[in-house]
């Protein structure tokens, strides 16, 4: 059964590849994209249940689907879902209609990659898929062919083939360092690593744990390795920006997830802990420092995700049950809400047709109703009650005051105030502020563009006054089952 | 394991091949003609290739001939042969600006080779009989990620950019080639195919950082702060 | 019938004063048929001395005795260091206790020192620039040289150029090592600026740009033929040291026949062929490089040297 769910998940995007490309009619490709999108939307979530009772090994055991890689593909088929509606709302404006079947396959091809990569279990086939993601989300970035655009695919592909060499460098040295353990040649699975963890030569694991942590840390937007960031999502289209916060993030941090999982366990763990909880308030801090004096929308939504990686981060850095479970929701959520912003900036950016902040004045005015929606949805990713990003940034604190870490969860409170602060007033700005005379900013209205923040919205709202049982029983599994059960 | 029981002439060879593709990075890190630093790679992924097949022969791991083949024809012949497309298109002929002189930056390099040999010493201290190849290995691959990573910080045109790089690939590469040579076979073209499909991207990208920002030395791309 | 040592040792000294001619000649026609015209014959050297060697001397008047002693020095500086090499046998012969690799290099060194003292004596402005610019290159390159003789002598525990040749011919792990390959690459770049090829050359006949011509601009006559034979003997010798002591040390002599001295005599031009046209294919793919950037081949040579002694005591 979760065979037929995993081919039909990567079979969907794959034929609106080749639909959007044999085809070269933007409609063919966009309704192939959307129907892709629903398609993996709705297979994802019986894929989850299904491998609760046991992980799936497959293809001489370089496919696994465990529960920690149907949840990650459950949030990027989620984003995928909605991003795919915006998109067919959003790229209509870009009046570029001849290149759409490519961008469309692009679109497509990102989501693949980005599937594949969860379901890799050799750890050296999961680094060549993440670096075909960064491959394909290049072109994605730079799809507007001006001259930011450009430069910001340059410094994307730039920084990030830099940062998961080091990623490359690191995992061959954990194949060396195992090796000793489980001879020259052996499968590099992500059980074997365990396995061999605790024998091998301490200093080794923590280099190599590090390395990695670097290289893919570049990828998940971790500071100091973050510079790409703000530039690709600033710069890229908006339903593009909404896949690299919601999606592309969460994929890296599943890798960065798995290798702590790898040395949980053996004497490296506390310092490697240690060094994930390090980047992720050092990403914290410079989040904040960038937010409080921003002028760019999407830049703006950019550092916000950098801040989320960051509690993200904190989450498995503070370790056990609790900060497990509150970094997984926490994916979940932050998809889900940045999603939404996203879509609200794109649908302002048009409208006002400047990605200034302050040429954005009087959103209520131009956006009635989806205007309310980005206003909760920015209460929302500044922390507040009653939406998700609130359980899970709760859940990781709690976490964060039963373990070691007590310094962390004190500074990362404090800062959520700073966020909540900085973030929301330059939203107070676009929609109170006076505004300028001279003409009104309008944007036709579209269905498209307006239903995914809806279906961004709702589960948000739902998923803050609510958190299922079944999603902590996951939560349990994933942590068992990534981090041996021993803390 | 393999690198336990090699012998004084088989490290001999792995040290030499080593150690000249180490000097070939210097001599990308001083040279401000983009075709000698091309020419430089080349040469590099020639000696890498040769190391493989040494590799190959000595250890009996016979698929390593045909990574040896693929990775001389690939890194060695199609990947220069590219670069050196753009570099004609581009018409740029040399680093203008040069942010560190040759001979700093040379300097920079050689300490950072010494740190390297400081931690490479220290990851391997745990095999009782380590082989002074391994930890030339070892070195040799750290160094030459410091010396990518050196020659990304201060170049700015982008073909120099592409080849530090690719000479960070050619670290790992060379470093994985005598210290874990049994690597499934896989893993190894795949990530040698990779490397070209990396390049034809990024000769995409460089025509049309030529053709829509204007320049491809990013001392001017300078657009996208804060 | 093996010959005896002392005829062996006059053999040596006989083929490098009368082969060091034919080198010289074979390398300025290499280099003139590389840029493709025909180049001299390759026995003009040895036309040009015998021409020299009859001509008259014209002595300046302010020339004191250094002027007539500096070429004999120079000469017989020249011919002492083949006894101390191998040449033709991979044997040590009675008189090459006299000096180790060190001394060798010392009396090579002697036989320049004495060619500079002569650039001054005279007092002629011209002399002066080439003496000095002679003493820099010689400053800049003495280090280089001597870190290499330090590190061949590490490589093979002995100071004496036949053990060295007997290491290199008997471990094929040595000779592969990076420490010999290095070596390789620093006397290499000696060679070429002892030697005087590009990027250190200076073939003009306009004064103020010679570096090493300058040094003899006085100098005339038989003394001239002296000082000429003397700096053709010295890349001989240099070649010498490069083939049979560090890159190719296969072809020499071992039993002291007569056929084994010409045997000898044959592969050491063989090698000497070799050497001369990748010296020559260098020389022509290279620009002259500006005087004050001279600092800069002999600087990498210097790196390769310390690179050499470092692996050979880290692998």
């Amino acid at each position: 059964m979760a065979r037929e769910l995993l081919s039909i998940l990567l079979l969907a995007p794959l034929t609106a590849i080749l639909l959007s490309l044999v085809s070269r009619r933007s409609r063919i490709a966009e309704y192939a994209t959307v129907a892709a999108g629903v398609i993996d939307l709705l297979v994802s979530i019986p894929l989850l249940l299904s491998v609760r009772s046991g992980s799936i090994i497959w293809a001489n055991q370089y496919i696994l689907v465990d529960v920690f890689g149907g949840w990650v593909i459950l949030c990027i088929s989620i984003v995928y879902a909605l991003s795919s509606i915006y998109a067919v709302g959003y790229m209509r404006l870009l009046n570029e209609d001849e290149r759409l079947p490519a961008f469309y396959a692009l679109f497509s091809g990102f989501t693949l990659t980005m599937l594949m990569a969860c379901v890799m279990n050799n750890a050296g086939v999961f680094w060549i898929a993440i670096e075909l993601t960064t491959l394909v989300s290049t072109f994605l970035v730079g799809f507007e062919r001006e001259a930011e655009s450009t430069e910001a695919a340059w410094k994307y592909i730039v920084v990030v083939s830099g940062g998961i060499s080091l990623a490359l460098l690191g995992t061959i040295l954990f194949y060396w360092g195992s090796s000793f353990v489980l001879g020259p040649s052996y499968a590099m699975t992500w059980a074997a690593l365990r396995l061999s963890a605790p024998k091998v030569y301490p200093p080794l694991l923590l280099i190599s744990f590090l390395l990695v942590l670097v290289g893919y840390g570049t990828k998940a937007g971790l500071a100091p390795m973050h510079t790409w960031l703000p530039d690709a999502h600033s710069e890229s289209p908006a339903p593009v920006s909404a896949m690299l916060s919601g999606a592309l993030l969460n994929a890296s941090m599943l890798g960065i997830a798995r290798f702590l999982g790898v040395v949980t366990g053996t004497s490296v763990s506390r310092f490697a802990h240690a060094a994930v909880v390090g980047f992720g308030i050092f990403s914290f801090v410079i989040a904040i420092l960038f937010i409080v004096r921003q002028t760019g929308i999407k830049r703006l939504m950019a550092y916000s995700s950098v801040e989320h990686i960051g509690v993200q981060a904190l989450g498995l850095g503070f370790g056990g049950p609790l900060g497990m479970a509150g970094a997984l929701y926490h994916m979940l959520n932050h998809s889900l809400n940045k999603s939404l912003m996203f879509y609200g900036a794109g649908n302002a950016m048009r409208a006002y047709r400047s990605k200034d902040i302050g040429s954005i004045r009087r959103v209520l005015k131009v956006f009635p109703v989806s205007g309310i929606l980005w206003l909760l949805g920015a209460i929302g990713i500044a922390g507040a009650p009653p939406f998700a990003l609130f359980l899970s940034e709760f859940t990781v604190l709690r976490a964060g005051m039963q373990g070691s870490y007590r310094w962390a969860a004190i500074v990362f409170v404090l800062l959520l105030i700073v966020v909540f602060i900085g973030f929301l007033a330059h939203f107070r700005a676009m929609y109170f502020d006076e505004a300028p005379e001279g003409d009104i900013a309008r944007l036709p209205w579209t269905a498209w563009r307006t239903l995914p923040m809806w279906m961004a919205f709702l589960p948000l709202l739902v998923l803050g006054l609510w958190w299922p049982h079944g999603l902590w029983i996951i939560f349990h599994q994933v942590f068992h089952s990534v981090m041996g059960g021993s803390q | 394991m393999f690198l336990a029981h090699i012998d004084s002439l088989q490290a001999s060879i792995f040290s030499s091949l080593a150690i000249l593709s180490l000097l070939l990075t210097f001599v990308m890190l001083g040279s401000h003609w983009l075709k000698n630093y091309v020419y430089a790679f080349a040469a590099q992924s020639w000696l890498i290739a040769a190391l493989s097949a040494s590799v190959g022969y000595f250890s009996g791991y016979r698929e390593l001939y045909a990574i040896a083949v693929l990775t001389a024809l690939f890194r060695g012949l199609v990947l220069p042969w590219l670069l050196m497309r753009i570099v004609h298109r581009l018409n740029v002929k040399r680093e203008i600006h040069a942010v560190l002189q040759t001979s700093s930056s040379l300097v920079i390099g050689a300490c950072a080779v010494m740190f390297a040999f400081v931690i490479a010493n220290h990851m391997s201290r745990q095999q009782q009989g380590a082989a002074h190849v391994v930890i030339l290995a070892l070195t040799i691959m750290l160094a030459m990620k410091f010396l990518g990573f050196l020659m990304l910080s201060v170049r700015d045109e982008a073909v120099s950019q592409i080849l530090a790089l690719l000479v960070l690939e050619n670290g790992i590469f060379l470093g994985s080639q005598i210290l874990v040579p049994g690597m499934p076979l896989l893993i190894e073209i795949v990530i040698l195919f990779d490397l070209l499909i990396v390049v034809a991207c990024f000769g995409m990208l460089v025509r049309f950082l030529v053709v829509h920002a204007g320049t491809t030395s990013s001392r001017e791309l300078n657009r996208l702060v804060g | 019938m093996t010959l005896s040592n002392s005829v062996l040792q006059i053999c040596q000294v006989l083929s490098v004063l009368l082969l060091a001619p034919l080198l010289q000649g074979f390398i300025l026609k290499a280099e003139e048929r590389a840029q493709r015209s025909r180049g001299p014959s390759i026995f003009q050297p040895y036309r040009d001395l015998w021409k020299l060697f009859h001509k008259q001397s014209v002595v300046p008047e302010s020339a004191s005795w250094i002027y007539f002693i500096a070429p004999i020095v120079a000469f017989t500086a020249m011919l002492i260091v083949p006894l101390l090499i191998p040449v033709l046998t991979d044997r040590p012969l009675p008189l090459s206790d006299m000096g180790d690799m060190l001394g060798g290099g010392m009396i090579l060194t002697l036989g320049s020192f004495a060619i500079i003292l002569a650039g001054l004596d005279s007092g002629n402005v011209y002399g002066g620039i080439g003496s000095s610019r002679a003493a820099m290159l010689a400053i800049l390159a003495e280090p280089t040289l001597i870190l290499v003789l330090v590190g061949v002598s590490l490589l093979a525990k002995a100071m004496l150029p036949f053990v060295v040749n007997h290491l290199l011919l008997s471990s094929a792990s040595v000779y592969l090592s990076p420490a010999h390959l290095f070596l390789i690459l620093a006397f290499f770049a000696l060679l070429l600026v002892e030697t005087d090829r590009l990027p250190v050359h200076s073939s003009t006949h306009l004064e103020i740009y010679m570096i090493d011509e300058a040094r003899i601009l006085e100098y005339s006559g038989p003394l001239l033929g002296l000082i000429k034979w003397a700096s053709m003997m010295k890349q001989f010798i240099l070649y010498i040291i490069f083939c049979n002591v560090f890159t190719l040390p296969w072809g020499l002599s071992q039993l002291g026949t007569p056929m084994g001295q010409l045997g000898a005599v044959g592969s050491l031009l063989l090698k000497f062929l070799f050497v001369a046209i990748v010296v020559v294919v260098v020389e022509t793919i290279q620009s002259r490089l500006r005087f004050y950037r001279y600092q800069e081949p002999l600087a990498a040579g210097f790196l390769f040297a310390v690179l050499a002694i470092v692996s050979s005591q880290l692998l």
